[in-house]
């Protein structure tokens, strides 16, 4: 389901900036002595290599706002380089968020099983390791509060279903003010962009990272109040609806 | 005890793999399957063929860990699953030793009233000889831990993305000790 | 599971019920009243015979309940008729080949008619060209009752089955056998497997074995030879104390019209079977149904003399007499109304492998397992020995069959049952199903013969621990009796609870062969019973009965034919339920291989047979899981090695295809396995099928390239026709000029076509 995401990723993840931008966000210190080749193995001088540093020792981390803006700034020009429309950039943004996603995925639910608090879920007081989402909904859930809380410190501001009967598998998850946007005014020709594409690259890797094969837009819908008020819409492929039927006549929540 | 330790992508492709026998009641760690060392490929298609399960499961238990799925009874071969979030599969495979007594129990020639169903119900509690066993879930559920967070630490790597084959030498060498210090 | 029985539920309303509904349509379409009934009637008839046709009473229930027509509304009227009748094949259709194989499941527990037959009787036979007298010419019309059979269950209701049959046994051989068991249960087994060697290396040549058959979407239907091991299995095992079915219920005694004192032989002979050496072992019960036939020579005698003398047996004897009229000289395949006597469906290893020289039953086998291939059997006629018989004998050994089972042997079964149900079932639970132990010591059964006096041990002393049965007129041994008798009379709700009811008793006894088979059969009998176990929980405590038979007949008895028969027909019972039952079906599979109960080449007929199971669980609903293709084809691919190892390049190509095919939906890309070292070993098998297929074709072809070639062509044009319709078929088995790289699928450079086999292969 991943696979074709990731050949198209490639040249991305070999230019590095747009992902230890984002990773700085989670685990700045620990990325920059990454050991991952094969061959004449660096070893820090201090013998540790990441494999030996603790993840959640930047849990609590916080990078500079300036310097995210800064780093996000140059992906969007990055992106916008050979690109032939507004369509082009946004999937371009798009494909930067969603290996992000997938990583997101995973250093949640590890931080989630590590600490007995647990981040996922506000409720559950117990240290048992939360549960993969199952159904639309958990997996909806687990975006709109533990995913935004990580990435932005806060939960997303609703969470809707389509009322549309033809249109069953569209989710609408709305933030107000995306972090991603705060610095970026788009020119008026190009009024139509919304950088938070990035954002919805993110989202549609943690969805397809559970096994919710889904496609994720952004759309600008400003109010007097939330000038950069985005929706970002949640279509789920029809396997995923089927599956959803399945289980939900096994009765799985 | 001997174990096969795979991680797969999610679409079914090998990640890693490693084999090693058990540390624990004076094991020396090497691993001893049932099958030729030529035939190595009966552990992956053990293994590939429990995938039917993992998929079946994995709508059905949310837990990352899956526990013991799978059984492969000609070779006494158990499957343990541990599933992460992003859809990586940790299979163990997981074979008792092989009493000098019983047969061959797998293919070919045996010997009619094989005793060799019943070996691997031994009485004892210890890792080693139950497979089922609570204890042993302990065990694989730990080890199944610890690798996964070597895992995340894999997987945060620029340089890595979802589906490459890990080579690190370090990562090779967590999960032996993982082994080491749970199997 | 959508069954034909769980759509009674949805019932007609009650303006619709047959009853009024006729009276409506009568009244409102006069001129249709005529056909709807008749159309009713026809329906009526095609649902009660085994019902091919599943989802007819399933459709009825989705139908409008409005619907206008009158055709609809008389579908409706009959769906309650139609509930009750189709209760015993709710399967029908539903999974390809396995109604096949229940039907033969079912018919290898038929009731057992012992035949004794005065001298002359056989004499007369033997000039037809029947060595074994009245026995062997009756035999093989046995397996098939020609036309309905109607039986009627215990609680009343009545079901026509269209597949019943009856055992013929030799009053004379029976219970000899048994008193060499203990080597017979052995050599048995290793007789099997010769069976199977001979099947193989018969139909090695053109075809190369038996290819599984496949139905028309290409799911393989299971082989042939798996059915001849089946078979063999259930007719493995003689007949025994603990299990009736071997037990004669009826004894045929014959004498012909050439006997000149025809009612004292009949006598003497009815003296001899009762009491004389000829009397059965003392474990059978002697009360069994006697039945007297007289054959009429209709060359040498007066037919007007026979006729007198059989009024005159009636008199004496009863109803039970029958008067076969046969003639008398030898049939040949040149006569004009020659018929080739059927060959013996249920012919146990021994006799099968000393019948395959000279009566020319096995090759007829054989030819029957190659049915596709008509022109060879027209060239083989009559060369093989086959016996022949004038239609008129065929017409009256069949009528005789008929008369014999519906209107004595039944109806005696049905009685014994009934009276043995209200004698002593019924009163045990009553009473003692809820207070075993009290209801045992203190309850006198119906037939007298208990001493009264019970052992304090817990058991009840009617057990013989030293020759180890039951005295056939003990409660124990009648209700296991009964419990046998409602099997063959197919109420299998009836023959569960009885077989349930007595276990513990055996337990108590520690008549442990007894308790084997109770438990087996008990399993059996609940697969079978199709409306039982709808949960799951029934579906744990049937593989807990098959684990306490095979434990009871391998470890305390250690009786390996009934706990192959018990654990192949929990494979198979198990694996026409679906569901999570065919992982238990598989399992079970396992488990003979790995007690090996079976030989070589049963070992690898078992492989395939898990491959089997594991394909036949269907993933549920719209969801993608819930298959076991992955394992099904493992298995398959592990089959197709073993018979390459067995030098069976034919079959392993045939299980290789259809392990490609069941791993066709699991892989991206058809024939890349994620996994190398899969991936390598498959390339292998791939190629040394292929080189070894090719090595034996080449030498047949260069051999006798005549004989090959029609055969050859004919099977091909025929593969050609289908080949649209099967995309995922790579045949191995079809021209050999298209097995060239493209008919792999392969993706590596292992096999090039100048390879040389193939090389050969073209200069030939």
């Amino acid at each position: 389901m991943a696979a074709p995401r990731h050949s198209a990723m490639l040249s991305i993840s070999n230019a590095a900036t747009p992902q230890s931008t984002s990773s700085d966000r989670t685990q700045a210190p620990q990325q920059p002595q990454s050991p991952a080749p094969t061959q004449g193995l660096r070893v820090p001088s201090n013998r540790k290599t990441i494999y030996d540093r603790h993840l959640n020792r930047s849990r609590n981390a916080e990078s500079s706002r300036a310097s995210f803006a800064y780093l996000f700034a140059e992906m969007v020009t990055y992106a916008q380089r050979r690109v032939t429309g507004i369509q082009d950039l946004e999937k371009r943004l798009n494909e930067q968020g969603y290996p992000l996603g997938l990583r997101l995925l995973d250093l949640l639910f590890y931080r989630a099983t590590s600490t007995s608090s647990s981040a996922l879920s506000s409720s559950s007081t117990s240290s048992s390791p939360p549960n993969r989402p199952l159904r639309i909904l958990t997996l909806l859930h687990l975006i709109h509060g533990p995913l935004w809380r990580l990435l932005f410190q806060r939960s997303a501001d609703a969470l809707e279903h389509s009322v549309s009967p033809d249109t069953p598998n569209e989710y609408m998850i709305t933030d107000n003010d995306p972090l991603v946007n705060t610095y970026i005014s788009v020119p008026r020709e190009m009024s139509m962009l919304n950088c938070a594409a990035f954002v919805a690259g993110i989202i549609e890797g943690v969805c397809d990272g559970c096994g919710f094969e889904a496609k994720v837009s952004t759309h600008n819908q400003p109010t007097e109040m939330w000038p950069s008020r985005t929706v970002f819409l949640v279509k789920f492929g029809d396997s995923v609806m089927e599956r959803e039927k399945v289980l939900e006549r096994a009765g799985i929540k | 005890m001997s174990y096969y330790f795979t991680i797969l992508s999610p679409t079914d492709t090998p990640i890693f793999n490693i084999a090693f026998g058990t540390s624990k009641s004076g094991g020396d760690g090497i691993a001893r399957f049932r099958f030729p060392d030529t035939a190595q490929y009966m552990n992956q298609f053990i293994i590939h063929s429990s995938l039917d399960i993992v998929e079946e499961t994995q709508w059905t238990n949310g837990g990352m860990y899956l526990k013991h799925i799978d059984t492969y009874p000609p070779a006494a071969a158990y499957i343990s699953a541990f599933l992460t979030p992003s859809g990586a599969r940790f299979l163990l495979l997981h074979q008792p030793p092989q009493l000098p007594a019983s047969n061959s129990s797998s293919l070919g020639a045996s010997s009619l009233l094989g005793a060799s169903g019943s070996t691997t119900r031994a009485s004892s509690s210890s890792i080693a000889a139950n497979p089922t066993s609570p204890q042993t879930e302990e065990a694989v559920r730990q080890f199944m831990n610890e690798i996964y967070e070597s895992y995340v630490k894999t997987a945060m790597s620029p340089f890595y993305k979802q589906g490459m084959e890990i080579r690190s030498p370090v990562f090779r060498t967590k999960v032996t000790a993982a082994g080491k210090k749970w199997l | 599971m959508t069954s034909p029985g769980d759509a009674a539920p949805v019932k007609p309303p009650p303006s619709f019920s047959p009853g009024v509904a006729r009276g409506t349509s009568k009244s409102r379409y006069p001129d249709e009243a005529e056909s709807t009934h008749s159309i009713d009637a026809e329906l009526a008839e095609a649902r009660s015979v085994s019902s091919p046709t599943p989802p007819l009473s399933a459709t009825t229930a989705e139908l409008p309940i409005r619907s206008s027509s009158p055709h609809a509304r008389s579908v409706r009227s009959s769906t309650p008729q139609l509930a009750r009748s189709s209760l015993g094949s709710p399967f029908d259709g539903r999974f390809d080949g396995s109604e096949d194989i229940r039907s033969l499941i079912i018919r290898a527990f038929s009731p057992t008619v012992a035949i004794y037959a005065s001298d002359d009787t056989d004499e007369l036979v033997r000039n037809k060209g029947f060595k074994g007298g009245f026995w062997e010419l009756v035999r093989p019309f046995g397996d098939t009752v020609s036309g309905k059979v109607v039986i009627r269950d215990s609680v009343g209701s009545s079901r026509a089955w269209e597949d019943y049959g009856v055992r013929f046994v030799d009053l004379n051989g029976f219970g000899r056998t048994p008193a060499g068991r203990e080597s017979g249960q052995e050599s048995s087994l290793t007789q099997m497997e010769e069976i199977l060697e001979q099947q193989l290396e018969s139909a090695e040549g053109p075809f190369g074995g038996s290819i599984p058959p496949k139905d028309a979407l290409g799911v393989p239907v299971a082989s042939p030879l798996w059915k001849l091991l089946l078979r063999q299995i259930l007719s493995a095992t003689s007949a025994a104390p603990h299990e009736t079915f071997g037990h004669p219920v009826a004894s045929v005694i014959a004498i012909s019209s050439r006997n000149m004192a025809p009612l004292e032989t009949l006598r003497q002979l009815y003296g001899e079977s009762s009491s004389g050496d000829k009397r059965l072992p003392d474990w059978v019960n002697s009360e069994y149904l006697r039945y007297y036939v007289l054959v009429h020579d209709e060359e040498r005698d007066d037919i007007t003399e026979s006729t007198k003398l059989y009024d005159q047996m009636k008199r004496h004897f009863g109803l039970h007499c029958h008067l076969l009229r046969l003639r008398s000289s030898q049939c040949i395949v040149t006569d004009d109304d020659s018929v080739q006597v059927p060959s013996c469906e249920w012919l146990s290893p021994q006799e099968r492998l000393s019948g395959v020289g000279e009566a020319g039953k096995y090759s007829a086998f054989i030819r029957q397992l190659e049915t596709n291939n008509i022109a060879e059997t027209l060239v083989d006629l009559g060369t093989d020995g086959t016996p022949y018989l004038f239609d008129s004998d065929v017409t009256a050994i069949r009528t005789f069959i008929r008369e014999l089972m519906v209107q004595s042997v039944i109806p005696f079964m049905e009685n014994r049952v009934a009276v043995w149900n209200d004698q002593i079932a019924s009163r045990r639970r009553g009473i003692s199903g809820r207070f075993m132990s009290v209801g045992r010591r203190f309850m006198t059964f119906g037939s007298g013969s208990r001493s009264g006096a019970t052992g304090s041990s817990g058991g009840s002393g009617n057990y013989d621990p030293t020759n180890n049965f039951y005295g056939p007129d003990s409660p124990e041994a009648i209700l296991r009796k009964m419990a046998d008798f409602a099997f063959m009379l197919r109420d299998w709700k009836l023959a569960a609870s009885t077989y349930e009811m007595i276990q513990s008793d055996f337990k108590n006894d520690k008549a442990w062969k007894y308790h084997a088979g109770a438990h087996e059969m008990c399993a059996v009998s609940m697969l079978l019973n199709p409306l039982a176990m709808s949960a799951k929980i029934k579906l744990e405590s049937v593989d807990q009965m098959f684990e306490n038979a095979c434990y009871s007949y391998l470890t305390r008895c250690s009786d390996v034919p009934h706990a192959l028969r018990a654990l192949s027909l929990g494979v198979e019972l198990l694996k026409s339920r679906g569901g999570s039952a065919t992982e238990s079906a598989a399992r079970w599979a396992m488990r003979v291989m790995d007690f090996g109960l079976v030989g070589p080449i049963g070992q690898i007929l078992f492989t395939e047979r898990v491959s089997a199971c594991y394909a036949s669980k269907i993933s549920m609903g719209g969801a993608k899981w819930g298959g076991r293709r992955r394992k099904a084809g493992m298995w398959s691919i592990f089959a197709a090695n073993q018979w390459l190892k067995a030098g069976n390049p034919t079959l392993a190509a045939a299980c290789l295809e259809e392990g490609e095919r069941l791993y066709g939906d699991v892989l991206e890309t058809d024939g890349v396995f994620p996994i190398p070292e899969m991936q390598t070993f498959v390339d292998n098998l791939r190629h040394s099928v292929k080189v070894e297929y090719l090595g034996a074709r080449g030498f047949d072809t260069r051999d006798e390239p005549a004989s090959e070639d029609p055969v050859l062509t004919d099977e091909t044009s025929e593969k050609l026709e289908k080949i649209d319709k099967r995309n995922h078929r790579r045949s191995l088995i079809g021209l050999p000029g298209q097995l060239d790289v493209g008919n792999f699928n392969m993706t590596s450079g292992t096999r090039d076509p100048e390879n040389s086999p193939n090389d050969d292969f073209e200069r030939a």
